[in-house]
């Protein structure tokens, strides 16, 4: 019933403003740039005349306006490039097709500052951080390797995962809660080496958006945020190459038309080299031993038509540890997707996706006595259907989106003569269906709206056996589900709301709620990402996790835009959320539902950015005030206590200087407030060791984290075909020793006491980086 | 095997690691009564230890509790009554406690009265201890190992002790056969000595080794399993520590295991 009411209240408002229409005709096309006929995703075009109008094109460069008939001046524009302004006469519906210029291509570093003018300020959409391809090139990082996950860490509202690690917690959000999709397939693990580099290599990624709030209905599956992330497709002009040659990888990434101006390829690769090093040792196991990870990149599209355009995407990564004659490791994420672009009418676009991805890892004990090979693979096969159409003061979205999930948790495979056993963990599959419908709406030119909902349905299926537990984890009932057969569903209502008003031109404040539900979950009991991280789907014991949100934003530009500045707050209520008892096995346990504890979580928060986004000079500041509580009967004695990615503040400082035309300085600089740990309160003699006494969960803190980083970019001499150019960092820049970890040891100065001692990871670390293009 | 993953990566990422003391804020708790009694097969004087917890802060010195009731009962119908021996806080009876028999321990200290169940499980062999070389990065390291049969009709739990040259080594080592059901068992014990002093660490030629080994029940494994996983790695490395669940009531610190009891001992070669 709620639903009815829900759709009916939502067609109500759409057709309210379209009874009125008089004549109007559309005004659509593509833009692209115009050295490398990528499509630009988000470009503005404004259109004024008899009226004022303005949209942004969509994920494919598609944009339509609806206007009454009559002329009006068309202004292009995108960040980074030239404008381009035209006169059209709309008596008819019309198709502008653009290039735009970059102003790198145009040789003079002029970056206008009336690209996207205002847009921060008069969306409806709240929470969203767009990262800036070029900047982070310039960005310093952990050993050189720039890397989208450590930037989108220097926002505020996102907090790092740990020092030099790419995992991240949004709003107070878990590790797991954040929807990281490549070309909309879900990348599960998204850390190579434990988490010290990302599974995004830079060079092959076009667009990267980052939602906090205010997620749009076409988003779901996940409780804390969407990372989006769109790979480059490939220049359809000419052919290009360029790579670079670092401390720990080299890249390579190769580009060009399959038909000139009608399709493209682009072929991207990135591997680290850190175990060639090893293998120039004398030493047998130590030249034996394997540490690298490599990642592949390709896409290839092609514009069949007008109306048809046909993207094939993927991306395969691996990693390899491993030490001779003892461990193998390895682990890795394959995504593909199959995309077509159809446009219906001018006024409806519409994109269908099939998606496969998977993420495995395997792990090898070669010790004689424990040989054996333990394999867990999470596959999903994705349809998605979306359409978007555009009317005058209406940009309406609807799909719908169909996953099946197979979760194979892990399979032993041993001989004889190991000591483990060989065992076979029952498969689990489920559904995961949505049906979604948002419209974002100019009422006038002071207030937007950006609503709608999303029907979120998850079906655990058979073939298994479904197990019920007590309190004290035994099994209370077993039910075994046939093949193809439901065990368990849920169907979950996700309302999304934003309005924004506009005082004026540079000033406004938003406002928004949003649903979010979640049916996939991670089960770890370490700190850190780990390959072999556990998935489990929604079930009769786990119920499917829910986050609400609200937001409110004041949002404000200065200086004809210039500078920006943004302050939300928020507050989100988590149910369903997951811990673990004392003593859980997670691993490789058949009832591992039987070791979890269910609970409820708060976070809420203030967000402050000021961003310089032109000149010589610019970057960001931004400050986060937080707090973030998890609530479980079990634990605590049942109060609330802060979850141990609670850090009150959280600072980063981003400048990047363009001395010269040749030379860019970068510098980055973060503060944050310590973890939340668990120390003890006491002690006590037990088994002939020490062990400690416990009161308050999560009551004690880490020391805080701070640490500058700083870069360097040299270009070669402009004006030849060939570019290069080098990057010089320093992580780190104070040598700061942060916490990682903190063990309790004899205290050197006094046996009879207790000492804490704090392990840190990285001092300064120089790092050289050598680009290339051609 | 997380673990070594992870000290592995590290070893290798970690150009310029470092360790160094720092203090923490955190209160001293109230003093809390930790109760660990054991009966083991073994005709010996079966031991209930109660003392207090004391503040992190403090020196090691963990108060006894004197003048407590301690009695023990059986399914069978016994009664023994522990007495205070020569060391305070310390009750002692003599008797063989016998597997398959479940064990009730009453103590009454300080006003308040603490209970706890546990059954003997029945014996699994130890049939020998040895050293056993593996090659980390080029290093040969030795480790002292316990070799067993486990037998595949039943659950087992297991919890060693391991001694070299007399010296308790810290860690709590704990397993059960939930993935090695009925195998011929090789349980490596890495050896972690009390100073802080990580070289000594290895075992070296003549080094005395002497390996204890109980047969637990579950909640016993469940106990010294969350204080392996806790160890003293202490916060943001591994889960996040909380004490161990008791078997002993009232909220009683410690454990009540009725245990078998074997012990071998062997010279490193």
């Amino acid at each position: 019933m709620l639903i009815k009411h829900y759709l009916a209240l939502f067609f109500l408002l759409f057709l309210s403003t379209s009874i009125f229409a008089q004549k109007k005709f559309t005004l659509s096309g593509t833009i692209r740039d115009a050295g490398t006929g990528e499509t630009l995703i988000g470009a503005t075009i404004r259109i004024t005349g008899a009226s004022t109008a303005a949209t942004l094109t969509n994920n494919y460069g598609y944009f339509a306006l609806t206007q009454a008939e009559g002329t009006y001046t068309v202004a292009v524009s995108y960040m980074g490039y030239a404008s381009v302004v035209k006169t059209i006469n709309l008596t008819k519906d019309t198709k502008l097709n653009e290039e735009l210029k970059s102003a790198i291509d145009l040789a003079e570093v002029t970056v206008n500052a009336n690209n996207r003018k205002n847009e921060n300020v008069k969306s409806a959409q709240m929470g969203l951080e767009r990262i800036d391809m070029k900047s982070l090139n310039s960005i310093p990082v952990l050993l050189g390797e720039k890397d989208i996950l450590k930037t989108i860490q220097l926002l505020p509202g996102v907090k790092s995962g740990g020092e030099g690690n790419t995992g991240f917690y949004v709003r107070g959000g878990a590790a797991d809660q954040n929807l990281i999709i490549l070309d909309e397939a879900v990348v599960y693990n998204s850390s190579h080496l434990l988490g010290f580099f990302s599974t995004f290599n830079a060079d092959a990624i076009k667009d990267v958006s980052l939602y906090k709030g205010g997620m749009p209905a076409q988003y779901g599956g996940r409780l804390s945020s969407v990372l989006d992330v769109k790979m480059d497709d490939g220049n359809n002009k000419e052919f290009k190459f360029q790579g670079g040659i670092g401390l720990i990888a080299s890249r390579i990434k190769a580009e060009g038309p399959i038909v000139k101006d009608r399709g493209s390829f682009m072929v991207s690769f990135r591997r680290t080299y850190i175990d060639l090093f090893l293998r120039s040792s004398p030493d047998s196991t130590v030249n034996g031993s394997t540490l690298n990870f490599y990642d592949i990149n390709a896409k290839a599209n092609y514009k069949i038509n007008d109306k048809n355009t046909i993207y094939i995407s993927g991306y395969f990564g691996k990693d390899n540890i491993g030490v001779k004659d003892l461990f193998e490791n390895n682990w890795g994420n394959v995504t593909t997707t199959i995309r077509l672009n159809h446009i219906f009418s001018d006024r409806l676009f519409s994109n269908t996706s099939l998606i496969y991805n998977n993420y495995n890892y395997t792990v090898r004990l070669l010790n004689d006595a424990t040989n054996f090979k333990a394999t867990s693979l999470v596959r999903d096969f994705n349809f998605k259907e979306d359409f978007q159409y555009f009317s005058n003061k209406h940009t309406l979205r609807f799909g719908i989106n169909a996953t099946q999930h197979r979760i194979s948790p892990i399979d032993i495979d041993s001989d004889e003569a190991s000591q483990v056993n060989s065992l076979t963990q029952e498969r689990r599959y489920g559904i995961e269906s949505a049906a979604y419908i948002s419209d974002e709406w100019t009422v006038n030119e002071h207030l937007n709206f950006l609503y709608g909902v999303r029907l979120a349905a998850f079906s655990l299926m058979g073939p298994g056996n479904f197990s019920t537990y007590d309190a004290d984890g035994n099994t209370l009932s077993t039910e075994n589900v046939a093949k193809g057969k439901f065990h368990k569903n849920y169907f979950n209502l996700e309302p999304r709301f934003s309005v924004s008003y506009l005082f004026n031109e540079e000033n406004s404040i938003k406002a928004s709620y949003n649903r979010n539900t979640q049916n996939v979950h991670i089960l770890t009991n370490a700190t850190s990402s780990s390959p072999t991280d556990q998935y489990v789907l929604s079930s009769t014991n786990i119920k499917p996790e829910i986050a609400d949100q609200v937001a409110l934003g004041y949002f404000k530009n200065i200086q004809d835009n210039n500078y920006e500045f943004s302050g939300e707050i928020y507050y989100k209520w988590l149910q369903n959320q997951i811990d673990y008892k004392n003593a859980a096995e997670l691993l490789a346990n058949s009832n591992v539902e039987s070791e979890l504890l269910y609970g409820v979580g708060r976070a809420y928060g203030l967000e402050l950015f000021f961003k310089k986004k032109f000149g010589k000079l610019n970057g960001w500041v931004g400050y986060t005030l937080s707090r973030t509580e998890r609530k479980f009967t079990e634990l605590n004695d049942g109060k609330y206590f802060p979850a141990r990615q609670d850090r009150t503040h959280d600072i980063s400082l981003v400048g990047i200087y363009n001395m010269t035309k040749r030379w860019t300085f970068s510098s980055s600089f973060i503060y944050s407030t310590g973890n939340a740990v668990t120390y003890p309160a006491g002690k006590y003699s037990i088994g002939g060791q020490m062990a400690y006494y416990y009161t308050q969960r999560n009551a004690g803190r880490m020391p805080y984290n701070m640490r500058w980083d700083v870069s360097a970019t040299l270009e070669g001499k402009p004006g030849k075909k060939y570019q290069s150019s080098w990057n010089f960092g320093i992580y780190n820049l104070l040598a700061r020793k942060n916490p990682y970890s903190i063990e309790f040891i004899t205290d050197p100065n006094d046996p009879t006491k207790t000492a804490a001692q704090q392990t840190s990871l990285f001092g300064l670390i120089p790092s050289i980086t050598w680009n290339f293009k051609f | 095997m997380k673990k070594l993953i992870i000290y592995f990566s590290l070893f290798t990422l970690c150009l310029s690691s470092c360790k160094k003391i720092i203090s923490i804020d955190t209160e001293n708790a109230a003093p809390q009564i930790v109760i660990e009694g054991k009966i083991n097969d073994q005709l010996i004087d079966q031991q209930i230890k109660i003392s207090k917890t004391i503040g992190y802060t403090e020196a090691n010195v963990f108060p006894k509790i004197s003048g407590a009731t301690v009695t023990v009962t059986d399914s069978k119908g016994n009664n023994y009554v522990f007495k205070e021996g020569t060391t305070p806080g310390t009750y002692i009876n003599r008797m063989r406690g016998v597997p398959g028999v479940t064990y009730n321990l009453s103590v009454t200290a300080e006003g308040q009265t603490y209970t706890a169940s546990s059954k003997m499980p029945n014996v699994v062999k130890m049939d020998s201890i040895g050293v056993i070389k593996n090659f980390f990065f080029g290093r040969e390291r030795k480790t002292a190992a316990v070799f067993l049969k486990d037998p595949a009709n039943e659950t087992n739990f297991y919890h060693f002790n391991l001694y070299v040259n007399d010296i308790l080594s810290e860690r709590f080592y704990v397993n059960n056969d939930r993935l090695t059901n009925g195998n011929d068992l090789r349980i490596q014990l890495f050896f972690k000595p009390p100073t802080n002093d990580h070289d000594s660490d290895e075992l070296n030629s003549n080094d005395k080794i002497k390996i204890e080994m109980e047969c637990i029940d579950s909640n016993i494994f469940d106990y010294w399993y969350a204080l392996s996983q806790q160890s003293n790695r202490g916060p943001n490395q591994g889960t996040t520590p909380a004490n161990p669940t008791s078997n002993i009531s009232n909220q009683a610190l410690g454990y009540f295991s009725a245990n078998t009891y074997q012990v071998l001992s062997a010279t490193v070669k």
